[in-house]
C-alpha cells in the first residue's frame, strides 16, 4: 500500500546521503496514528546517511501524529513546526531532529 | 532599572515584575512571567492579612536571581518593622520563589499569608499589539496544587504552581495560615513550572542548565579577555557588557544545549538571524563560541523550499522564530520567518571572520553546504530584478515585513524630500554584505573547500558589484552613496549611516572613501555621541525617529569598524569615545537606540522611548569598539595590534585574547584628541 506518507519515506530511504543532515545522527520514530492501527515508520539518520525502517524500534525521538495530517506535512500542505507549537504533532524525546526532519519535507510551491 | 521593574532571565524564560516582586500585568504591558513567547503568569501578588507589601530593597544577585527586601504597610514614611519579609527568586523552567517572613517582635503572631496567582497566557504578540484570545480558561485546584491552564483545539499551554509548605489552595491562589513565635521565622519555597506538552525535553534540559547556570557565568566572564584602563568607566561598561551577553545567550531546545546570543529583553529573547550575527561578530574577539554556535542554528533553519507565507527560500538564513500560539496558529508567519535580506550574506561574511579569528577550519567544512547555499541564494532568489543586486520585496502581504534591512520600520527608506520609494528595493548596505560575502566565501573555497573555479567566479562576481554599485548608488552632487535603488533603478536619495556598513563591507571605491568619511563625520550626520540613522536636513528626519534620526550604538560600532578598514584611525577613534561616554550615562549598558539630539544641545544622550534592554547588538557594541579602537586584526596566525585610542582612555590593556594564535595581549595609549576638529 502506497500513500503519501509511505511515498515519503520510501522517497528518504532511497535518497541515501542527505548533506542537509551531515551533522546529525539519531533516530526518529514516527507514529501515525488514525485507523485501527498505528502505522509505525523510523528514519534512522547517521552523519547524513539516510535510511527507512518500517516498525517499531528503539529511538532518540518520537513523533506522533494523525495520520492524515502527516499525509498533509509530507506534502508540504502543512507545516510541521507550526504543527508541533500547535499539539498536532507531539515530539518527544530530542525536538532538534523534528527541526532537521522537516527540512526535507517539500514546500508548499512544489 | 530606570522604568521600576524588576527583569531576570534564564534563555527565553524571564520575569518581570514591579519592585515588590509583585506581577499584577493587563493585556498590553510587559510583566509577568514569560517563557516562549507565551505569558505563563499574569498575576502574582503576596498579601500579608490582605496588606500589599511595602519594598524596601532589591538585591539583584544574578541575572537570573534576585531577592525582595519587604515590610507589611503601604503608603506611608514609617512603616510596621516588627516583619520582615524576603522573597528569593530565580528563574528556573518557570520560577522558584523562596518566601521567608522573620518576626522581630517578642511575641508570636499569626498572619495570613496570601498569593493571588492567575494567568492569560498572551502571546508576546498579543502583549505588543493587545489581540483579544480565541481559546477557553482552566483552573484547578487540587492537592495542594494549583494549574492554571489555556487550551484551543490542540494548543495546550499550563503553569503548575505548588509549595513545599502546606497551603490552602484554591482557583485564584494560596493560602497560609502562618503562626510565628517571638522572634520566629517561616519559610516555603514556590515552584512555578511552566507547561508544554508534546515539544520534548524542556524541562529536563532546563533542570540541567539551571545546575550550572551559577558556574557558567563566572566561568564565562573569566575567560573572556581581562582589561586594565585608566578610564574607570571602560572597565564598568566591560565588565557590564560580558554579563549582560551571558544573560542574553540561550539555548533554544533546538540547538542541542549550544547557546547563542538572543535579540534583546522582553520582546525578542529569541533567535534572530540578523541580530545573532551581528552580536557574534562583535563578540568575536572576545567569546568566539557564541560565533560557532550561531552559525550552526542557523544553518539547522536555513531555508530549503519556497514558502510565501514565510518568506522563505532555499538557501535563506532566518529572521526570527516563535513559538507562541499565534504562530503556532499561522496566524503570524514566525515558525520560522525569513523575511530579511541580510543576514543570509551576512552568515558567510561570519563564518570567514569566524575561521580567520579562531582557525577553526573544521567548522568551515561542515558548514560548506549552507556557506554555498547561502551564497546560491544571492543570485538565485535575491536578485529581484535581474540586475546583479540584493532586493527585497514581502511576499506574505498581511503580516510580512516590508522593510527586510536592519532599518525595519516602514518609514526608513526615503528620498530627500521625504517620498518613500515602492518595492522592491535594493537599499545599499545590502549590496555591501553581498560583497563582502563573495570574496569572503572565495577565501573560504580557495583555502579550505578547494574549489578554485568557485573561489574565481565569486571574486570576478564581486568585482563586477563593486564597479557597477560605485556608479549606480554614487550621488555625485554630493558624494556620498544613495540610501537604496528604487524599482525604476533610481537612486533612493537621502544621506543614512548605511554609508558607514559600505565602508565596512569594503565595497567602497578608495578615491570615495574620504568624501564619505568626511558626511558620516559632518554635524548632519554626526551628534557628538555618534552617528545619525538619517542625516539632520533630510525631510523625514527626527532625532527620535526609530531610524529616521536617533544613535544606535550597534549601527556606530559596524561604522567605527568601517572607518578603520579604510585607514580613518582618528574618526574611529571619536565615534569610539562618543559612545562610550554615552555608555557612562546608561551605567555602562547601552540602549538600543539614543536621540539623535546635538551633544551640546542636551548634554546627556536622551534614550529611546521604548528601546529594548538590555539588548544583544548595544552589548556587542562596546566589545567591537574595543576592537577598533586597539585596531585587532588578524593576519595570518599572527594578531595585529594597531591602536588608536581616544586621550581620554589613557593606557588600555587587553590580556589574554584568543585566537587561532593562542592568547596575546594588547596594548594601547590614548593619543587622539577626539574632540578637535574633524
Amino acid at each position: 500500500m502506497t500513500d503519501t506518507a509511505g511515498e515519503l519515506f520510501e522517497r528518504l530511504g532511497e535518497a541515501g546521503h542527505m548533506p542537509l543532515m551531515k551533522q546529525t545522527s539519531g533516530t526518529m520514530l514516527f507514529e501515525l496514528l488514525g485507523g485501527r492501527r498505528i502505522e509505525r515508520w523510523r528514519v534512522i539518520v547517521k552523519r547524513g546517511q539516510v535510511s527507512v525502517a518500517r516498525g517499531n524500534g528503539p529511538a532518540d525521538c518520537v513523533l506522533r501524529a494523525d495520520r492524515k495530517l502527516f499525509t498533509r506535512m509530507a506534502a508540504g500542505r502543512v507545516n510541521a513546526f507550526a504543527a508541533v507549537l500547535r499539539g498536532e504533532v507531539t515530539v518527544e524525546g530530542d525536538p532538534r531532529l523534528l527541526v532537521l526532519f522537516q527540512r526535507l519535507l517539500p514546500g508548499p510551491r512544489s | 532599572m530606570n522604568d521600576g521593574l524588576v527583569k531576570i532571565l534564564d534563555g527565553n524564560t524571564f520575569v518581570v515584575s514591579d519592585d515588590r516582586g509583585d506581577i499584577e500585568a493587563s493585556l498590553t504591558d510587559p510583566t509577568g512571567l514569560f517563557s516562549y513567547d507565551t505569558r505563563f503568569l499574569s498575576k502574582w501578588i503576596l498579601t500579608i492579612d490582605d496588606q500589599r507589601l511595602n519594598a524596601l530593597s532589591v538585591d539583584d544577585l544574578q541575572y537570573f536571581e534576585t531577592r525582595f527586601f519587604l515590610v507589611p504597610g503601604m503608603g506611608t514614611v514609617y512603616v510596621d518593622a516588627k516583619l520582615s519579609v524576603i522573597r528569593q527568586r530565580a528563574v528556573a523552567n518557570g520560577f522558584h520563589e523562596v518566601l521567608t517572613i522573620l518576626n522581630h517582635d517578642e511575641k508570636p503572631v499569626k498572619l495570613r499569608v496570601r498569593i493571588e496567582a492567575a494567568c492569560d497566557f498572551a502571546d508576546l504578540f498579543e502583549v505588543k499589539d493587545a489581540l483579544k484570545k480565541k481559546g477557553r480558561y482552566t483552573r484547578k485546584a487540587e492537592r495542594g496544587t494549583l494549574r492554571l491552564g489555556y487550551e484551543r483545539k490542540t494548543y495546550k499551554r499550563s503553569t503548575l504552581i505548588t509549595s513545599t509548605k502546606r497551603a490552602k489552595v484554591d482557583e485564584n491562589g494560596l493560602s497560609f495560615e502562618v503562626k510565628l513565635p517571638a522572634h520566629g521565622k517561616w519559610r516555603t519555597e514556590l515552584n512555578v513550572v511552566v507547561e508544554i506538552p508534546g515539544f520534548g525535553e524542556l524541562e529536563s534540559q532546563e533542570r540541567v542548565r539551571r545546575r550550572t547556570m551559577e558556574s557558567n557565568l563566572e566561568r564565562w566572564v573569566a575567560g573572556a579577555p581581562r582589561i586594565e584602563c585608566d578610564w574607570e568607566p571602560l572597565k564598568r561598561t566591560y565588565r557590564r557588557s560580558l554579563v549582560d551577553l551571558a544573560a542574553l545567550r540561550f539555548a533554544p531546545p533546538v540547538t542541542g544545549g549550544h547557546s547563542l546570543p538572543a535579540a534583546g529583553l522582553p520582546w525578542f529573547m529569541t533567535m534572530f538571524g540578523r541580530d545573532s550575527i551581528f552580536t557574534s561578530l562583535q563578540a568575536l574577539p572576545f567569546t568566539p563560541e557564541l560565533a560557532a554556535t550561531t552559525l550552526l542554528a542557523l544553518g539547522e533553519w536555513q531555508g530549503t523550499r519556497l514558502d510565501d507565507f514565510r518568506d522563505e527560500d532555499p538557501g535563506r538564513i532566518l529572521h526570527e522564530l516563535r513559538y507562541g500560539e499565534l504562530t503556532a496558529f499561522e496566524e503570524r508567519p514566525h515558525s520560522p520567518y525569513y523575511g530579511n535580506a541580510d543576514a543570509t550574506p551576512l552568515y558567510v561574511v561570519l563564518l570567514d571572520e569566524y575561521e580567520r579569528w579562531t582557525g577553526d577550519r573544521k567548522l568551515v567544512r561542515d558548514l560548506e553546504f549552507e556557506a554555498r547555499a547561502a551564497l546560491n541564494w544571492i543570485d538565485e532568489y535575491a536578485d529581484l530584478q535581474g540586475n546583479g543586486y540584493v532586493w527585497y520585496r514581502r511576499r506574505n502581504e498581511e503580516t510580512g515585513l516590508e522593510n527586510q534591512c536592519w532599518k525595519d520600520s516602514w518609514d526608513s527608506i526615503s528620498y530627500r524630500d521625504g517620498r518613500l520609494p515602492g518595492f522592491p528595493r535594493a537599499t545599499a548596505e545590502l549590496q555591501g554584505y553581498a560583497y563582502d560575502a563573495k570574496l569572503r566565501g572565495a577565501r573560504l573555497a580557495r583555502t579550505v573547500w578547494k574549489d578554485h573555479d568557485f573561489a574565481g567566479e565569486l571574486e570576478r562576481q564581486a568585482a563586477d558589484l563593486k564597479r557597477r554599485f560605485n556608479r549606480d548608488f554614487w550621488v555625485d552632487d554630493a558624494g556620498y552613496f544613495a540610501l537604496a535603488l528604487d524599482l525604476e533603478g533610481k537612486q533612493v536619495d537621502a544621506l543614512a549611516s548605511n554609508n558607514g556598513h559600505l565602508l565596512w563591507s569594503g565595497i567602497v571605491d578608495k578615491s570615495k572613501a574620504k568624501s564619505v568619511v568626511r558626511h558620516l563625520m559632518g554635524p548632519r550626520l554626526f551628534s557628538g555621541w555618534g552617528v545619525r540613522t538619517l542625516a539632520e536636513g533630510e525631510a523625514r528626519f527626527n532625532p527620535i525617529g526609530y531610524h529616521v534620526g536617533t544613535v544606535w550604538p550597534f549601527d556606530n560600532s559596524f561604522i567605527a569598524w568601517g572607518l578603520r578598514r579604510y585607514g580613518f584611525k582618528d574618526e574611529a577613534a571619536a565615534i569610539a569615545a562618543g559612545i562610550l561616554d554615552a555608555a557612562e550615562f546608561f551605567d555602562g549598558r547601552l540602549p538600543e537606540a539614543f536621540g539623535g539630539y546635538q551633544r551640546e544641545q542636551t548634554k546627556y544622550p536622551v534614550q529611546y522611548p521604548t528601546a529594548c534592554s538590555p539588548q544583544a547588538w548595544s552589548t556587542g557594541t562596546p566589545l567591537l569598539l574595543l576592537r577598533t579602537m586597539l585596531g585587532l586584526e588578524p593576519l595570518g596566525d599572527h594578531l595585529v595590534v594597531d591602536p588608536a585610542l581616544p586621550a581620554e582612555i589613557g593606557h588600555l590593556e587587553l590580556l589574554d585574547i584568543p585566537g587561532r594564535w593562542g592568547r596575546v595581549d594588547a596594548f594601547g595609549r590614548g593619543r587622539v584628541d577626539v574632540r578637535g576638529p574633524r
